[in-house]
């Protein structure tokens, strides 16, 4: 009895920055969102006008929209891209290693980076991408420039990204999964396709699901890689929903608008967190 | 895994890795080319394959305002975030990783919810208080917000690693009258070295490249690597040798710790996403 009082001590720190880092800005951001506060300026209660103003205003629901279609797209790319390169990468004898390495490159470079390289690429006239694909007779569009290629863009330089972070886990998932069903399916004969489809696919679905629900909510955080190539337009066409915090809090410097939109898009990240949190519970609980 | 080892089914993998792996490094290779090309060479059309590397491009970004600081900063902050991360999370990876302490999956969901929340939620509030306290502009003050997402990942990261550690070694320390920091740092974290590399390198990872907040918390003196490397975006349609060279350096470090310690990196990732 007496150690296990001492044993607290250990997880006291750890405690004690979490709380500063999430329970006080959560209650500060709670209690800013209902104010009318510009900063520099005098600050007044206005309870939920702030709220009401983000919800039937034009820009959050455009960003929203915005950033849904994007993690949508990116996620269901990326975890589709993934499974298919682990699938095919994990037949590889020779160079595994280094084929890895190589892969987990674009992992390692910061979003900012990320963006300003394919500013670069994708630079309609004097981008590498326009030219090669001018030697095969096409003409490249204006990618970041028009309204209609800009967030499809977003989601390709995200997917270069991205890619290798499901490539990596569901390769090493697919390693540590046994070896006796796959044996079994080869003595009934079953089709490639009938192995994935009924053996491969059921075995990897907690994966699957962790790795969906983690790419979701860091998808739907979407920042650096906007800010650095597009800054949201061309007239909002990929604006995200931590850009718009970004523009209404820093540019407009109306805080209480861009806490309400926090706590909003805070709000719908919690739900996931709970779905989560749900299905893993039903998958077995291992703590 | 493979069912039907046939030489004609061999060699497609083969195919697709390389692909893949032309596709992942070719944006990376031709931002290089272009950092060491001069100006005329970046802008030919068609573009330049052949031509002899100049280093002024380094050189300019190197010595833009602030940029080498800039560096600097960036490094402090992953040092001392890893430190703090360290000193907090270990302690407290050993803490959850035991089964009847109390609070234990409250605290559990607490590290999730607080790695998962939008940035902009606490950056507005820490904000207001950092400009109060004067942490606002401050390396210390970006390495102890770091803690929102480098802690919580931490924890999880050693938790798994303390759990491979059979718990007869604890008790037999215990025996001898050793205290449970005692065990924790000169038992637990010696064995769980390599997990400690793993976690301290996806930390700086992270670190390194987050620019979000560091947008909204600094200004002028603890600006880092990232902020500087955003504002050479203006010069998309001048300078993009420049702009090219500062993408470089700032790839640079988190490259090498890739192709040096690419088993860690996948083993901590790995852990990190399925638990």
């Amino acid at each position: 009895m007496r150690r296990d009082k001492h044993i607290r001590w250990l997880v006291a720190p750890a405690i004690a920055l979490l709380a500063a880092g999430t329970l006080y800005p959560i209650v500060y951001a709670g209690y800013l969102s209902l104010l009318h506060w510009n900063w520099g300026s005098e600050e007044s209660f206005v309870g939920l006008r702030n709220f009401e103003r983000i919800l039937t205003g034009r820009s959050f629901p455009k960003a929203l929209a915005n950033t849904f279609y994007f993690a949508i797209c990116a996620v269901v790319i990326e975890t589709a891209l993934g499974l298919a390169l682990a699938l095919a990468i994990n037949r590889i004898r020779f160079g595994a290693g280094l084929v890895r390495t190589l892969m987990i490159l674009p992992l390692m470079v910061s979003g900012i980076a990320v963006a300003l390289i394919w500013k670069v690429m994708l630079d309609p006239t004097l981008g590498i991408v326009n030219y090669l694909l001018s030697l095969i007779g096409i003409a490249g569009p204006a990618w970041f420039g028009s309204v209609s290629t800009a967030m499809p863009s977003i989601i390709m330089i995200d997917t270069w990204w991205q890619t290798a972070f499901t490539f990596i886990i569901l390769s090493s998932a697919l390693k540590s999964l046994p070896a006796e069903p796959f044996e079994a399916a080869r003595l009934e004969g079953a089709t490639p396709w009938q192995t994935f489809r009924h053996v491969t696919l059921p075995m990897l679905k907690p994966v699957l699901i962790t790795i969906i629900i983690f790419r979701t909510i860091d998808t739907l955080k979407v920042f650096d890689i906007i800010f650095g190539t597009t800054g949201g337009g061309p007239l909002r066409a990929t604006e995200s929903v931590q850009t718009l915090a970004y523009q209404t809090a820093f540019r407009s410097y109306k805080f209480g608008e861009s806490a309400a939109i926090a706590v909003v898009f805070s709000l719908i990240i919690l739900a996931l967190c709970m779905v989560y949190l749900m299905i893993d519970t039903d998958n077995g609980e291992k703590a | 895994m493979s069912v039907l080892p046939s030489s004609r089914r061999a060699l497609w993998p083969y195919l697709v890795a390389a692909v893949a792996v032309a596709i992942s490094i070719f944006p990376i290779f031709w931002i290089l080319t272009i950092a060491l090309k001069t100006q005329v060479e970046a802008f030919a059309m068609p573009p330049v394959w052949f031509f002899k590397p100049v280093w002024e491009n380094f050189a300019k970004a190197w010595s833009s305002t602030g940029f080498s600081r800039a560096f600097l900063n960036s490094l402090m902050i992953c040092a001392l975030g890893n430190a703090i991360a360290l000193g907090a999370g270990i302690p407290a990876a050993y803490y959850l990783n035991r089964r009847h302490v109390p609070a234990r999956r409250t605290i559990l969901i607490w590290l999730l919810i607080s790695y998962m929340l939008p940035e902009f939620l606490f950056i507005v509030p820490v904000y207001v208080l950092f400009q109060s306290i004067g942490l606002y502009d401050t390396v210390i003050g970006l390495a102890l917000v770091y803690q929102v997402f480098t802690l919580p990942f931490t924890i999880w990261l050693m938790r798994a690693f303390f759990a491979d550690i059979p718990e007869a070694l604890a008790e037999a320390a215990r025996l001898e009258g050793a205290s449970t920091t005692r065990i924790v740092w000169t038992i637990y974290v010696p064995i769980a070295a390599p997990g400690i590399a793993a976690t301290v390198i996806l930390n700086s990872i992270k670190m390194w490249n987050e620019l979000t907040i560091a947008l909204a918390l600094t200004f002028d003196k603890a600006q880092t690597v990232t902020l500087a490397v955003a504002g050479f975006r203006g010069y998309a349609s001048i300078d993009w040798g420049a702009m090219s060279a500062a993408s470089i350096i700032i790839i640079l470090p988190m490259a090498l710790f890739a192709i040096l310690a690419q088993r860690r990196i996948v083993q901590g990732l790995s852990l990190g996403a399925v638990k």
